[in-house]
Parts: structure tokens; sequence; C-alpha cells
């Protein structure tokens, strides 16, 4: 339709990110919940120290409580839900009522789980269910290609940029490259979501290092926050 | 009946670049009964297409859209009019017999007028304007930098001094009290250097122009631009920017002149 | 008359109140309020015992609405033209330029087909005896027609069967009907919705619209004006002209080089688009001067002198103190009449002389006497309760019908309407600004 607005193309590439942004967090710390069951009860001071907070909690659990529920904590599932919800809440007509119907329930199985009786992950399990229901609306129900690949260049940025931070195996990371790549040529020209050549150059060459990523995750990071920035 | 050659000049220029910028200008002269409008030439700098209307009031209205970015806008009319106020102008409407936003009279003028009528014997709208305007004139001190454009009629009263804009709303408002239906002129007067302004009451078949600044009436020596209920109505210029604009200054200048030829 | 009674006691809850608030709640139906200074979001609450209108009683409603409107749209005409109605002393035309919904600057300012008002929120109560009775007309930009809109949607999926036994007439057509409104009104170019924000009290109908007539969402700083056409502005820096604006701010914002200077929510130069005939506005600017409370009691006369028939609605039994003879009534009758201030529009400015004690009763007296035309006086409508579930059990509560006419090219009334209760026993305010619920509206099609 080509009517998209410069406030709508921002709001849609938002809601890309802070939706994925919800889901990579909390498989991520489901993961880590996992493994401080036996094997590590204070892996969570890695999670931390990959994106570079110092440890101020007194224990995993109350560690946890505050990454999934905190909405002050700028890292927890519960605010990255709360800015998807009001970025998606304006942009009603291009992702329709059933998409923006999913953030809302997402919102409730999250303070449900609070006071489920059930396991912290079993109460959680509905709310991954509910994400993947919103990006098959995402695929199904938008006509528009280019709204579409707005939506999907910010969740690709975002799980590129915590697969980055949380030092994820190589080889997932250069397939969420490929794909980031693949989105980035659906973008029209003279649109604020083309890519900046010099940084994606930057990328690129990042990703001829393989497993040596790591040392320059810093550098990765940056160069992805500037992808669009002109 | 005289000639007039006219200019009007006016420099806007901010603070900091400025952009989306919209305007409307009410600055070409009308054609009416009493002013015929030889010639008029507009020119606007930085250059800009610019689209004329003309309003529910009868006023030329210039409107444009600055997308870029710029840090002036400067518009100038030329032209040469013929005035000629034997003539009268008919153009009525109902809307000039309420009071409006600027002319709401408050208590104090509502008294002031309520003195001066009780011994006002004229009869005829023209008379007892000139009565009230004389009576005006004997409280209200002309005195530049006490007002400024937002200034209503109340709040000028209550100060007793104010420029040519608070004169009047100040004889609008008593006017309409009085059940005169009558209308704010934006305009340019000889020997005024800068815009004036004045009013023009319905005499019940026509307008007619009276000067409350200088109580006096309004000869061939003036050379209406627009009109409207108050200055809101009249405003010359109008305009919405955007930007990390803070200040504007307007630089204006303008010249009547008879005819020599 | 006792079979609409009956036709009520007959009603029951259709689903589960609970369980349709909570699919409500699902598809963000919400309306914005500011409390104590913050932004909350409250659910409009919603009530499962829908109102039943009759087919018969519908069929005059929808002829006495189109009657109603028509002439409302040409009274709008008239001011804005020639005036005739003033000139043949129907109305004094004080009650016109005194009213501040009334606009000289858009004297001579001739909208597409001479549609003024092209979604009218015509407020009506029944009262005990079944009549219907005018309360109000809403002409600028009434809103609610989302409501019952999606609450339709939603009790059908939460208890299909309740709609498989009855004749209920599908509402679910009120995107069509304001397409094709907007659709004949549009000037060449997109159909546009202008929102203020999220932060608006109705900001999901303007988003639900939107949606589901294919608009563009849009608020100010995406719009502007060049050469008198008004364009949306795209991400990729190009333009889209807009041929239809259905805007949802009020008039006093609309342009600020016009209207309101200050306004921060408005398109500068919107007027110019609007006066050469290059974009439609929806509701036409100046509609405020045809519902001026003050003007309600002149739209009988206004049908009668435009159509030449006579009213098929009522409006309530209403006295101007602007007239001798009303004042004395007034003031001889004051404790049981319902006053309203004109210029106050919510619910708010509703005094009940009933509830007014002695001393302020006099007090309001004089405040009448000074400013006449600032008031209408109306007879207290004997409204028929409807029953609204709370905490399981049936109650009964004063409702109102707000009906939704749409004007394009003819005049359709939409077969359902936002019915408003007041949660309050004691209270005949059912606005939603105050705390009240609503209904779904069932038009029964036999």
């Amino acid at each position: 339709m080509g009517t998209i607005s410069l406030e709508h193309g921002d709001h849609l590439f938002w809601l890309g990110r802070y939706t994925e942004r919800v889901h990579t967090t909390l498989r991520a710390l489901e993961k880590l919940y996992d493994n401080m069951i036996d094997v590590n009860s204070e892996k969570y001071v890695e999670y931390l120290a990959c994106f570079s907070l110092p440890n101020t909690y007194s224990s995993k659990e109350e560690f946890m409580t505050s990454f999934i529920y905190d909405p002050t904590n700028p890292n927890s599932v519960a605010y990255s839900l709360e800015k998807a919800y009001d970025n998606g809440i304006v942009l009603r007509e291009e992702i329709s009522t059933e998409a923006l119907s999913f953030l809302q329930m997402a919102i409730d199985i999250l303070e449900k789980s609070k006071k489920s009786k059930q396991g912290l992950r079993l109460a959680l399990l509905p709310l991954e269910d509910i994400l993947f229901g919103f990006w098959g609306c995402i695929a199904d129900y938008i006509y528009d290609d280019e709204i579409k690949t707005i939506i999907y260049c910010g969740k690709s940025v975002e799980r590129l940029d915590l697969y980055l931070r949380l030092r994820f195996p190589f080889e997932k990371i250069y397939m969420e490259f490929e794909r980031l790549c693949k989105h980035l040529r659906g973008v029209p020209k003279n649109t604020p979501y083309r890519y900046n050549t010099k940084q994606l150059s930057t990328l690129v060459e990042l990703m001829g290092m393989g497993d040596d990523y790591v040392s320059d995750v810093p550098q990765a990071v940056a160069a992805l926050g500037a992808l669009f920035a002109s | 009946m005289k000639k007039l050659n006219f200019t009007f000049t006016t420099r806007l220029t901010f603070d900091n670049y400025v952009h989306d910028h919209s305007f409307a200008l009410r600055c070409m002269p009308i054609e009416a009964e009493n002013q015929h409008i030889i010639s008029c030439e507009l020119d606007i700098s930085p250059f800009v297409t610019t689209k004329q209307t003309v309003d529910a009031f009868g006023n030329n209205v210039t409107s444009g859209y600055l997308k870029g970015e710029h840090r002036f806008l400067d518009y100038e009319i030329r032209g040469v009019a013929e005035i000629d106020n034997s003539l009268h102008r008919t153009d009525y409407m109902p809307c000039y017999l309420y009071q409006s936003s600027y002319t709401k009279p408050s208590a104090e003028i509502a008294g002031f007028y309520k003195s001066i009528s009780a011994d006002c014997n004229y009869t005829t709208p023209y008379d007892r304007a000139a009565y009230f305007s004389a009576r005006l004139s004997e409280i209200m001190r002309y005195e530049k930098d006490t007002t400024d454009t937002h200034t209503t009629a109340a709040q000028a009263y209550e100060q007793r001094c104010g420029v040519c804009q608070d004169f009047s709303h100040i004889m609008l408002s008593i006017l309409r009290i009085d059940g005169i239906a009558c209308r704010y002129i934006a305009g340019l007067a000889c020997c005024d250097g800068e815009t004036h302004s004045w009013i023009e009451l319905w005499t019940g078949d026509c307008w007619t122009g009276f000067d409350p600044t200088n109580n006096c009436d309004v000869n061939d020596d003036y050379l209406a631009l627009s009109q409207g209920r108050d200055f809101s109505d009249c405003a010359i210029d109008r305009g919405v920017m955007f930007g990390a604009y803070t200040r504007q200054l307007q630089l204006i200048s303008s010249q009547l002149l008879t005819s020599l030829y | 008359m006792t079979d609409t009674v009956l036709t009520l006691e007959r009603a029951t809850p259709v689903g589960n109140a609970d369980e349709i608030n909570e699919l409500l709640r699902r598809y963000g139906v919400k309306f914005g309020i500011y409390k104590n200074g913050t932004f909350k979001e409250q659910l409009f609450p919603f009530d499962p015992i829908p109102r039943i209108i009759t087919a018969e009683d519908f069929k005059a409603m929808e002829k006495g609405l189109v009657q109603r409107v028509d002439a409302l749209n040409m009274f709008l005409y008239d001011i804005y033209h020639d005036k005739n109605i003033i000139r043949d002393k129907v109305v004094p035309e004080d009650f016109v330029y005194i009213s501040s919904g009334y606009l000289p600057q858009c004297e001579g300012v001739t909208p597409k087909n001479n549609i003024y008002s092209h979604i009218s929120g015509i407020d009506l109560v029944q009262a005990k005896n079944g009549e219907w009775y005018i309360l109000e007309d809403n002409l600028r930009i009434p809103s609610g027609a989302s409501y019952p809109l999606i609450a339709r949607e939603l009790t059908r999926v939460a208890s299909p069967s309740a709609f498989s036994g009855n004749d209920i007439v599908d509402n679910r057509n009120y995107a069509k009907l304001l397409k094709d409104t907007m659709d004949y009104s549009n000037c060449g170019g997109i159909n546009a919705i202008l929102t203020p924000g999220r932060y608006n009290a109705a900001y999901f109908e303007h988003s639900y619209l939107a949606e589901l007539t294919g608009s563009v969402l849009v608020s100010n700083d995406e719009l502007f004006v060049e050469d008198n056409i008004l364009y949306h502005k795209t991400y990729s820096g190009g333009k889209t002209k807009v041929g239809a604006l259905y805007r949802r701010i009020s008039d006093e914002y609309l342009d600020p080089l016009t209207f309101e200077p200050k306004s921060l929510i408005g398109i500068p130069n919107l007027m110019e688009a609007y006066r050469t005939g290059n974009v439609g506005v929806i509701n036409a600017p100046g509609n405020g001067v045809a519902d001026d409370k003050g003007i309600y009691y002149f739209v009988p006369k206004m049908i009668r002198y435009y159509l030449g028939e006579e009213p098929i609605l009522k409006n309530a039994p209403t006295y101007l103190p602007f007239y001798e003879e009303d004042k004395k009534y007034v003031l001889e009758n004051l404790e049981k009449l319902v006053i309203k201030d004109v210029a106050e529009a919510g619910g708010y400015g509703v005094v009940f002389g009933s509830e007014l004690s002695k001393e302020k009763l006099e007090e309001f007296k004089n405040t009448i006497i000074n400013e006449p035309r600032r008031f209408i006086a109306q007879e207290v409508i004997d409204f028929l309760d409807l029953p609204i579930l709370e905490g399981g059990e049936q109650v009964m509560r004063k409702a109102d019908l707000r009906a939704f006419v749409l004007s394009g090219e003819t005049t359709r009334v939409w077969a359902s309407g936002l019915t408003r209760f007041s949660r309050n026993p004691d209270s005949f305010v059912v606005n939603s600004s105050q705390g009240g619920g609503f209904k779904d509206t069932w038009v029964l099609s036999r």
C-alpha cells in the first residue's frame, strides 16, 4: 500500500525487536534455570556478565524473579513485553487486532504465572505458545511485504544481538546473520531500514572470524546497533 | 479619490534552522468598492510555490509549505491602489454583531460603556461610534510595547494604554455591546511605517470606517489588507514550523505614498 | 406498549459476563482515562443482557432518524450559506451566532455533496410508555460504535446458540457503512483516520475502525498540506494524497492557521485544502452549531421547515429560558426539571432540580435569570429501566441509546447502537466518561 509513515516504520521495527527480546530472553533463562538445578547454582552470575551487569542478587531465585517479572529491570521479560505491547498498540490496522490480542494474552499469562502453584517453567510454557501464535499472525495476516520485512528486520537484529552477547555457538550466529541479510534485501531503497553499508561490511568481516568471534562481540554489537543509523 | 503606491515588507529571521514550515499570509489587499487594486505583486523568499484562496471573511489568503531547512522567510507586496472612501463596502456577515475572543467585555468595559452611553444622545451608529471613540481617547493612551498580539480588549482597557490593535478591540467591544455590528481591519496607513488597524461599523446598509487610535474618520490614506471579527481573523502572517528554533525576529516596514502620476 | 416491556423481561444474559469481558480485554477494547495525572487504560464494562428493539420499533425509529439527520444536514448547509431559516424567523439568530459551535471561518465553504454530518450519533431514551425521545444530537465526532461492534463479534463466539434461535440483524456491517460514507466524500486519494494519539480515550475505536475500513491511521505530524493538497508522508520520503480525512479531533484544534493557533495536534492549512475541495473532512468543521443544546429545541421546527414533514421522533419536552414564557415556567418548576448547560458535554453541566437544596435552588434561579441563553430545561423523562447483571443478580438501571446514522449517497441507520447504562441506581447520567457500562443492542429482523 506504500503508506507506511516514519513513525509507524519505527514502531514496526521495535515491535519486532522487543517481541524477539521477550522470546530469546525467556528461552535463555529457561536454559539457565535448568542448569542451575543440579550443575551450577550460581551460573546466573555468568549471565549477568554477558550484559556487563554486576551481581546484586542474593540468590538464584531473586535473580530469576527479577529477570522475568520486574518491570523496572530493562533486561526482564516483563519489561520487554510491555515495550512490545506499547509498540503494537499503535499498529492495529497494520498488524491486525488478532496479532495484537496475542500480546495482550502474553501479558496476562505472565501475570498469571506469578501466582501459579505449578513450577515456574511449567507456568511459563503457554507463554511460548502465545509468542508463536503472534508470529503466526504476522506471517499469515499481513499482506504487505514491506510491513512484514520491517518487523522481521527488527526481530533478526534483536536475535543476533542477544546470540552474540550470550556467546552462542558460531554456526547459530552465522545462520541468524544470513537470515538478517535476507530480510535486509527486502527493504526498499530510500527508506530508513535500508542498511548502512559500512556497518554491514564490519559485520561481514566479523562473521569471517568463525569461532574467534567472541573477542569481538562488543564491536559486532555496536555495528548491529548502528545498522540503520544514517 | 486618491491613488496610492504601497509597499509592505516583512522579514522573519529565526534563531536556528526550521523545516516543515506551513504559513498563511493575509497581506494581499482586497478588491472592494472603496479600494481598487490596480496592481499588486507578492515576492516571497526563499522561493516557494503558493496558492491563493479567499477565506470566509473575504480575505486573500496566500498559503505555502517550505519543507527544507531555512532560517528566514521574507515577503513583500508592492502595488498601486485607488482609494475612494466616498464609496462603501456591503459585504455583511452576522457574526460581526457578536463579541469575539479578543473583544469579550470585562466588567470594567461594561461599566465604561454604561457611563458613556448614559449621556450619549446620538442615534445613528456612526454618530454613536464617533462619540464613544472621543470618550475612549480621553482615557486611553497610545503607548508602544505595553501590549502584544495576544492582548485582549479587557486587558488593554485595564491598563488604559496600548497600540492600534488594542484601541480597535476596545472599540469593537463597546460597539457590540451597543448593538452595532462592526469589524476589525488590518491595513496600511500613510505615515505609519508599520501596519495599522482600524474598524468598520455597519450603518444599516453599508460599512463605514473609523480610526479609534487617532479618533478620526478613515480617509483615502488607508489601505485595507484584511478584515474579520478581531485580530485573530486578520493576522497578516501565521505559521507553524518545526526545528530547534526558539525565537523569531520580525522586522516590518511599510510605505504608502500618494501617487504622483 | 406493554409488548416492549414484555420483551425486556424475556431477555436473558447472553453468555457469561466475565468471559466476554475477558475476551474484550484480550482484543484491547479499552478506553484511556487520566486519573491523578497518570494515564490508565480501563475496560468499558460490558453487560451481557442485550437491549432488544423490535423490528417494528426500529422501522419507526429508522425513519425518524433519517428524517432528523437529513434536516440537520440541510440546516448546516443553510446556516453556512443563505441563512433562510433565520431570515424566515424559525430559529432566532442569537441562538446560531452565539453558539460556540458556529464557526464563521466555515461561511461559504461547501463540503462535497453538501454533506456536513457524515456520522451522526443521536442519543435517545425510551420512556416507560414505550415512546422514544431524542435526548441530544452529536454531529461533531460522536464515538462509541466500535464497542457494540466488537462485542457482537465476541458474543457470537462465546454463545452461538443465542444467535441461532433469534432473528437478530447482523450489526457487523458498520465498517462497510463507514467505508461507503468515506468513499462518497473522498475527493481523490486514500482514506485516513486522524487520531490525537494512543492516549486519547477513544484510541481503541480509532485504530479498530482504521483496521476494519482499510484506512490509514495517522497522527498530525504524518500529514502536511502543500499546494492546497493534503498529503501523508511515507517513510521513504514520498507522499500520498489523502482524499478523505475522518478526523477524530475537534474543530478548534483542526488547523492552527485558521483556528486555535496553539494547537499542537492540528494540520496547518488543512482548511485551505478543504475549502478548495481537495479533501473531504469527516465530519465537516462547524457542525457544532447544529448539535448545540440550545439548537436542539429547534430541530422539530427544522424538520417542518426543510422537509415539510411532521417530526417522527419526539424531543424531550424542552424549555428555553431565553423566551419569557418558558423562563417563567422554568423558574416556577425548577425542582422537577433537569437543567443543562449548553456549553458543557459528556454528561457534565447537567443539574437535576430535585437534587438541589433550597438555597442552591434559589442561587440557580438567579443564574438562569442572569444568563438565560446558557441553559435549557427539560422535563425528567420516566426512563424505561433496563436489567443489568450485578454480582450475579439482575438489577434495573437507567440506560440510553446512541444510534448511528451515516450519510453518504443515501442516509442509513446502523441496525444496532451503543446502549450505555449508569452503574449508580439513582443516576440518570449514563456517560461512559462517568463510569457507566454498555450493552449490545439487538435489532430484531421480524
